[in-house]
């Protein structure tokens, strides 16, 4: 039974960076960080930071204004990265539709910046923690989007890449997870900062798990865009088919309509 | 709990709910052909039916049937003609189902959307649905009495005859629509 808080924790940093580190062998065993760079590029980055941290901690120490500033430097970093990995997906899941994937990429976009809007509103104001939100805020932005990518993948009826779903779906748990953790100890649990650290490298080696278990085959290159329509059969079907839409949505108005007015 | 706590812990139950509802692949989806080419087939059916619910629906069978005919009869009428609007709506719903499955294979097999007709397909998605809903929900509460359903008649022909037409309009490109559902399930897009 672990019973020190920060035995456990270094117990967790260990076998966050061994699953880490098995992923990136996944990686290169099945030649998949040819077909995900973004993806390869941000778990290097995770373990380069990892063990940036650990060798500040072990320098400093963990309340050390060092470790703080190693923590935040490297966090944007990999922030970004996991930005780049999360388009990368969304371009596995739609690139092989140009049209839908064209205003796929413009509601994305709009979307993330929404989302970064209105985390800037709902946050507290306080410069201490500018960091914090402005990290909660990516993150929340990058949870949306893979929503709203998941969205457009059932309305369009598009078969995933069982690969490319999970990979998706671990990002976007992570990312809800990290923002509701930073919610709460941000606002009540400052005291059991520790427990929180530690609920949320359980939640990434929980991602890391999900993505292993994902990229576990070779993953073959998208295919590329193949026997597209001509480009008149949408602009001449699609507003017919609109119309009929309407059509039947006018069906429905009337009966609405007269059952309102008759009751 | 503070405003900044509920907003956050709101958008993300909203986003895991969005999630959970994406990821959920509905049965009748599952269950729908695979054929591409009975989306046209489906359609031309509930058109074939259309005089057969004008018929049961006519206001003068019901006048015909409440001057001969005893009570307990008369409810078994209303409760049939309810199941026939019911079965009236199911069916306009199906058309719905099949003209939006059709326009969807057409904009993910298209080099370019135009962002006007996608929005406007999600708005009618949208109205169609919450009013499809309204009305059946009244109709199996029994809000809606029978006598009032009478002028769906004058609905369904109405419809039947401006269905006709826009199929002849239609019926040009049914050829290449089907061809383009078949060329989707070789690309790996499920039609079903």
């Amino acid at each position: 039974m672990i019973a020190d808080p920060t035995q456990f924790r270094q117990l967790l940093w260990a076998a966050n960076t061994g699953v880490g580190i098995f992923l990136l062998v996944v990686l290169e065993v099945r030649r998949n960080y040819r077909v995900y760079p973004a993806f390869t590029f941000y778990i290097v980055m995770n373990l380069t930071q990892a063990a940036l941290l650990y060798a500040t901690y072990r320098r400093w120490g963990f309340s050390s204004v060092a470790l703080w500033r190693v923590g935040w430097g490297t966090q944007a970093v990999v922030v970004c990265a996991r930005a780049l990995a999360v388009a990368e997906v969304c371009r596995h899941l739609l690139g092989r539709y140009p049209g839908i994937w064209a205003l796929a990429r413009r509601i994305l976009l709009a979307c993330a910046a929404l989302v970064l809007l209105y985390s800037g509103l709902a946050a507290r104001h306080q410069w201490k923690l500018a960091l914090v939100s402005a990290d909660r805020g990516l993150e929340l932005a990058i949870a949306a989007v893979i929503v709203v990518l998941f969205l457009f993948t059932h309305y369009y009826e598009v078969q995933a890449n069982p690969a490319d779903r999970l990979l998706a779906l671990g990002f976007c748990l992570y990312s809800c997870f990290w923002v509701l953790d930073n919610t709460i100890l941000e606002h009540y649990l400052n005291g059991y900062a520790a427990l929180w650290i530690h609920l949320q490298m359980l939640a990434f080696l929980a991602s890391l798990i999900l993505w292993t278990w994902a990229l576990r085959k070779s993953q073959t290159e998208t295919a590329a865009q193949e026997h597209l329509l001509p480009l008149g059969i949408y602009q001449s079907v699609t507003p017919q088919i609109n119309l009929r839409l309407r059509l039947l949505n006018d069906q429905l108005d009337k009966i609405w309509k007269q059952e309102v007015t008759r009751q | 709990m503070s405003l900044t706590v509920i907003l956050f812990f709101g958008f993300v139950a909203i986003l895991l709910l969005a999630l959970g509802w994406a990821l959920w692949e509905p049965r009748e989806r599952r269950k729908l052909e695979t054929d591409p080419r009975s989306l046209e087939e489906r359609d031309q059916r509930h058109v074939t039916y259309f005089p057969q619910i004008r018929q049961a629906l006519a206001p003068a069978d019901y006048d015909y049937l409440s001057k001969r005919t005893s009570s307990g009869v008369q409810r078994r009428v209303r409760r049939e003609r309810r199941s026939v609007a019911l079965a009236y709506l199911d069916a306009l719903r199906g058309d719905f189902q099949c003209l939006l499955r059709m326009a969807r294979v057409i904009a993910a097999l298209s080099p370019e959307v135009a962002a006007v007709h996608e929005f406007e397909r999600v708005r009618l998605t949208a109205r169609f649905g919450w009013r499809y809903q309204m009305i059946r929900w009244k109709l199996l509460a029994g809000f809606a009495p029978v006598p009032q359903l009478d002028g769906l008649s004058e609905l369904v022909s109405g419809l039947s005859v401006r269905m006709e037409t826009a199929m002849k309009e239609l019926g040009e490109r049914a050829a290449a629509a089907a061809e383009l559902a078949s060329s989707m399930n070789r690309r790996g897009l499920d039609v079903v």
